[in-house]
Protein backbone atom coordinates (compact mmCIF):
# COMPACT_ATOMS: atom_id res chain seq x y z
CA UNK A 1 0.00 0.00 0.00
CA UNK A 2 1.57 3.58 -1.18
CA UNK A 3 2.90 5.70 1.62
CA UNK A 4 -0.09 8.11 1.67
CA UNK A 5 -3.69 7.61 0.62
CA UNK A 6 -7.10 9.34 -0.86
CA UNK A 7 -8.43 11.27 2.57
CA UNK A 8 -11.99 13.21 2.04
CA UNK A 9 -12.71 15.96 4.82
CA UNK A 10 -16.61 17.13 5.21
CA UNK A 11 -17.04 20.02 7.04
CA UNK A 12 -19.06 23.96 6.44
CA UNK A 13 -17.14 26.34 4.76
CA UNK A 14 -18.83 29.20 6.21
CA UNK A 15 -20.08 29.53 10.28
CA UNK A 16 -20.70 32.00 12.69
CA UNK A 17 -18.49 32.72 15.36
CA UNK A 18 -19.25 30.65 18.52
CA UNK A 19 -21.46 27.92 16.17
CA UNK A 20 -20.47 24.63 17.05
CA UNK A 21 -19.40 22.63 13.50
CA UNK A 22 -19.25 19.73 12.74
CA UNK A 23 -16.11 17.70 10.96
CA UNK A 24 -16.45 14.31 9.25
CA UNK A 25 -13.08 12.82 8.04
CA UNK A 26 -12.43 9.25 6.18
CA UNK A 27 -9.17 8.23 4.83
CA UNK A 28 -8.20 5.53 2.59
CA UNK A 29 -6.42 1.99 4.80
CA UNK A 30 -6.71 -1.05 4.85
CA UNK A 31 -6.04 -1.58 9.03
CA UNK A 32 -3.98 -4.62 8.20
CA UNK A 33 -4.83 -5.83 12.57
CA UNK A 34 -1.71 -7.89 12.58
CA UNK A 35 -3.70 -10.58 13.81
CA UNK A 36 -4.74 -12.48 10.36
CA UNK A 37 -2.30 -15.09 9.29
CA UNK A 38 -2.17 -16.45 5.31
CA UNK A 39 -3.23 -20.06 4.39
CA UNK A 40 0.01 -20.91 5.13
CA UNK A 41 -0.09 -19.95 9.02
CA UNK A 42 2.38 -17.08 8.15
CA UNK A 43 0.98 -13.76 10.54
CA UNK A 44 0.90 -10.73 7.77
CA UNK A 45 2.66 -7.93 9.67
CA UNK A 46 0.70 -4.99 11.38
CA UNK A 47 0.33 -2.10 9.06
CA UNK A 48 -2.15 0.83 10.64
CA UNK A 49 -2.51 3.92 11.18
CA UNK A 50 -2.15 5.10 15.01
CA UNK A 51 -2.75 8.67 15.10
CA UNK A 52 -4.94 11.13 13.68
CA UNK A 53 -4.64 15.07 14.66
CA UNK A 54 -6.89 17.99 14.11
CA UNK A 55 -5.56 21.51 14.77
CA UNK A 56 -7.25 24.47 14.39
CA UNK A 57 -5.02 27.55 13.62
CA UNK A 58 -2.16 25.70 15.26
CA UNK A 59 -4.25 24.84 18.23
CA UNK A 60 -4.92 21.33 19.15
CA UNK A 61 -8.83 20.49 18.71
CA UNK A 62 -8.99 16.88 18.90
CA UNK A 63 -6.60 14.03 18.21
CA UNK A 64 -7.30 9.96 17.95
CA UNK A 65 -4.86 7.28 19.33
CA UNK A 66 -5.93 4.33 16.58
CA UNK A 67 -5.38 0.61 17.88
CA UNK A 68 -5.84 -2.67 15.34
CA UNK A 69 -9.74 -2.52 16.31
CA UNK A 70 -10.06 0.60 14.53
CA UNK A 71 -12.01 -0.40 10.95
CA UNK A 72 -10.54 -0.16 7.69
CA UNK A 73 -11.15 3.11 5.89
CA UNK A 74 -11.15 5.00 9.48
CA UNK A 75 -13.38 7.60 9.73
CA UNK A 76 -14.01 9.97 12.55
CA UNK A 77 -16.81 12.66 13.05
CA UNK A 78 -16.44 15.40 15.67
CA UNK A 79 -16.66 18.95 16.35
CA UNK A 80 -14.91 22.40 16.62
CA UNK A 81 -16.32 25.81 17.74
CA UNK A 82 -15.61 28.33 15.27
CA UNK A 83 -13.55 31.41 16.66
CA UNK A 84 -11.94 32.92 14.06
CA UNK A 85 -11.64 32.88 10.45
CA UNK A 86 -8.66 29.85 9.92
CA UNK A 87 -6.99 26.86 8.86
CA UNK A 88 -8.14 23.42 9.99
CA UNK A 89 -5.30 20.93 9.42
CA UNK A 90 -5.70 17.19 9.51
CA UNK A 91 -3.07 15.06 9.94
CA UNK A 92 -3.15 10.97 10.10
CA UNK A 93 0.28 9.11 10.92
CA UNK A 94 1.01 5.07 10.75
CA UNK A 95 3.24 2.26 10.48
CA UNK A 96 5.88 1.59 7.94
CA UNK A 97 6.28 5.54 7.38
CA UNK A 98 2.57 6.40 6.40
CA UNK A 99 1.74 10.28 6.49
CA UNK A 100 -1.18 12.21 4.90
CA UNK A 101 -2.36 15.63 5.62
CA UNK A 102 -4.84 17.38 4.18
CA UNK A 103 -6.20 21.65 5.14
CA UNK A 104 -9.43 22.91 5.30
CA UNK A 105 -10.56 26.97 5.19
CA UNK A 106 -13.27 28.32 7.35
CA UNK A 107 -14.67 31.49 7.20
CA UNK A 108 -16.46 33.22 10.29
CA UNK A 109 -18.66 35.52 10.22
CA UNK A 110 -20.46 37.86 12.83
CA UNK B 1 -0.30 -20.90 -6.24
CA UNK B 2 -0.44 -24.74 -6.24
CA UNK B 3 -1.02 -26.65 -2.65
CA UNK B 4 0.95 -29.46 -2.83
CA UNK B 5 0.16 -31.80 -0.11
CA UNK B 6 2.61 -31.18 2.44
CA UNK B 7 1.57 -27.42 2.71
CA UNK B 8 -1.90 -28.48 2.85
CA UNK B 9 -1.23 -30.76 5.74
CA UNK B 10 0.94 -28.62 7.77
CA UNK B 11 -1.82 -26.00 7.11
CA UNK B 12 -4.13 -28.46 8.73
CA UNK B 13 -1.78 -28.45 11.59
CA UNK B 14 -1.68 -24.69 12.27
CA UNK B 15 -5.84 -24.83 12.08
CA UNK B 16 -6.03 -27.24 14.67
CA UNK B 17 -4.23 -25.64 16.63
CA UNK B 18 -6.06 -22.55 16.55
CA UNK B 19 -8.38 -23.13 19.32
CA UNK B 20 -5.89 -23.49 22.03
CA UNK B 21 -4.41 -20.10 21.41
CA UNK B 22 -5.61 -17.49 23.36
CA UNK B 23 -7.30 -15.27 20.59
CA UNK B 24 -9.26 -12.53 22.83
CA UNK B 25 -8.59 -10.29 25.96
CA UNK B 26 -10.39 -11.28 28.85
CA UNK B 27 -12.66 -8.77 31.24
CA UNK B 28 -9.62 -9.16 33.68
CA UNK B 29 -7.51 -7.57 30.74
CA UNK B 30 -10.07 -4.90 30.16
CA UNK B 31 -9.79 -4.07 33.79
CA UNK B 32 -6.18 -4.11 34.03
CA UNK B 33 -6.43 -1.49 31.13
CA UNK B 34 -8.58 0.48 32.69
CA UNK B 35 -6.98 0.81 36.37
CA UNK B 36 -3.73 1.52 33.86
CA UNK B 37 -5.94 4.88 32.73
CA UNK B 38 -7.37 5.46 35.90
CA UNK B 39 -4.45 5.03 38.12
CA UNK B 40 -5.59 5.77 41.80
CA UNK B 41 -8.28 8.11 41.11
CA UNK B 42 -11.95 7.20 41.36
CA UNK B 43 -13.86 5.82 38.99
CA UNK B 44 -17.82 6.83 38.88
CA UNK B 45 -20.33 5.63 36.57
CA UNK B 46 -22.42 8.46 35.18
CA UNK B 47 -22.25 11.10 32.12
CA UNK B 48 -21.05 8.50 29.43
CA UNK B 49 -23.26 7.56 27.13
CA UNK B 50 -21.48 4.44 24.57
CA UNK B 51 -23.50 3.97 21.82
CA UNK B 52 -23.52 0.82 19.40
CA UNK B 53 -26.12 -1.30 18.22
CA UNK B 54 -27.09 -4.22 20.55
CA UNK B 55 -26.65 -6.93 17.27
CA UNK B 56 -24.18 -6.55 15.10
CA UNK B 57 -24.31 -8.68 12.03
CA UNK B 58 -21.07 -8.51 10.91
CA UNK B 59 -17.86 -7.51 13.57
CA UNK B 60 -15.58 -5.77 10.73
CA UNK B 61 -17.09 -2.38 10.70
CA UNK B 62 -19.28 -1.39 13.50
CA UNK B 63 -20.18 1.89 14.12
CA UNK B 64 -19.96 3.27 17.77
CA UNK B 65 -20.35 6.84 19.18
CA UNK B 66 -19.63 8.07 22.72
CA UNK B 67 -21.23 10.86 24.19
CA UNK B 68 -20.25 12.63 27.63
CA UNK B 69 -22.19 14.90 29.26
CA UNK B 70 -20.12 18.44 29.08
CA UNK B 71 -20.19 22.27 28.69
CA UNK B 72 -17.08 21.21 26.90
CA UNK B 73 -15.67 25.06 28.25
CA UNK B 74 -12.17 26.35 29.20
CA UNK B 75 -13.23 25.33 32.70
CA UNK B 76 -15.02 22.03 32.39
CA UNK B 77 -14.13 19.89 29.51
CA UNK B 78 -13.56 16.48 28.67
CA UNK B 79 -9.83 15.53 28.31
CA UNK B 80 -9.65 11.95 26.88
CA UNK B 81 -12.40 9.21 25.98
CA UNK B 82 -10.93 5.61 25.89
CA UNK B 83 -12.83 2.62 24.39
CA UNK B 84 -11.49 -0.24 25.79
CA UNK B 85 -13.12 -3.68 24.85
CA UNK B 86 -13.74 -7.10 26.48
CA UNK B 87 -13.29 -9.54 23.86
CA UNK B 88 -11.10 -8.41 21.15
CA UNK B 89 -7.24 -9.22 20.78
CA UNK B 90 -6.34 -6.35 22.87
CA UNK B 91 -8.10 -4.29 24.87
CA UNK B 92 -7.79 -0.97 23.75
CA UNK B 93 -9.64 -0.10 20.96
CA UNK B 94 -9.19 3.69 20.15
CA UNK B 95 -8.42 6.90 22.12
CA UNK B 96 -9.82 10.15 22.21
CA UNK B 97 -8.48 13.75 23.01
CA UNK B 98 -10.34 16.75 23.34
CA UNK B 99 -9.20 20.54 23.29
CA UNK B 100 -11.40 23.18 25.14
CA UNK B 101 -12.60 24.15 21.49
CA UNK B 102 -13.59 20.41 20.62
CA UNK B 103 -17.11 22.40 21.47
CA UNK B 104 -18.80 18.89 21.76
CA UNK B 105 -17.64 16.07 23.83
CA UNK B 106 -19.70 13.75 20.59
CA UNK B 107 -17.17 11.64 18.87
CA UNK B 108 -17.91 8.47 16.07
CA UNK B 109 -15.95 6.12 14.27
CA UNK B 110 -16.30 2.42 13.19
CA UNK B 111 -14.58 -0.13 15.01
CA UNK B 112 -13.48 -4.31 14.77
CA UNK B 113 -15.27 -6.65 17.00
CA UNK B 114 -14.25 -10.28 17.37
CA UNK B 115 -16.79 -11.40 19.32
CA UNK B 116 -19.67 -10.81 21.37
CA UNK B 117 -18.85 -8.93 24.25
CA UNK B 118 -19.26 -5.71 26.73
CA UNK B 119 -17.29 -2.05 25.83
CA UNK B 120 -16.28 0.38 28.03
CA UNK B 121 -16.11 4.03 27.36
CA UNK B 122 -13.46 5.85 29.87
CA UNK B 123 -13.78 9.71 29.90
CA UNK B 124 -10.96 11.63 31.88
CA UNK B 125 -11.98 15.09 32.84
CA UNK B 126 -10.37 17.99 33.01
CA UNK B 127 -10.14 18.49 36.67
CA UNK B 128 -8.99 14.96 36.68
CA UNK B 129 -12.07 13.01 37.17
CA UNK B 130 -12.69 10.23 35.60
CA UNK B 131 -16.15 8.59 34.17
CA UNK B 132 -17.38 5.28 32.65
CA UNK B 133 -20.01 3.94 30.78
CA UNK B 134 -20.59 0.56 28.81
CA UNK B 135 -22.42 -1.07 26.25
CA UNK B 136 -23.25 -4.66 25.50
CA UNK B 137 -23.45 -6.03 22.05
CA UNK B 138 -24.01 -9.26 20.28
CA UNK B 139 -21.73 -10.07 17.02
CA UNK B 140 -22.91 -12.76 14.78
CA UNK B 141 -19.89 -12.92 12.34
CA UNK B 142 -16.55 -12.18 13.76
CA UNK B 143 -13.47 -9.69 12.51
CA UNK B 144 -10.69 -11.30 11.86
CA UNK B 145 -12.03 -14.74 10.33
CA UNK B 146 -11.81 -14.31 6.74
CA UNK B 147 -7.85 -15.42 7.67
CA UNK B 148 -7.02 -17.17 4.32
CA UNK B 149 -5.32 -14.41 1.79
CA UNK B 150 -2.76 -15.16 -0.76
Amino acid sequence: MSKTSRTVVSMAKTATRGEVVPIRVIVQHDMESGFRHTERGVRVARDIIREFICTYDGVEVFRAELHPAVGANPTFSFFTVATQTGTLEFKWKGDNGYASSVSSQLTVTG
Amino acid sequence: MSTNRRTFIAAIGTVSLIPWLKTHASESEATEAIQKIVGNKSLQTARVTLDISPLVENGNLVPISVLVDSPMTQADHVKAVHVISEGNPLPSVVSFYFGARAGRAVVSTRIRLLTSQRLWAIAEMNDGSFWQGHANTLVTLAACTEDILI
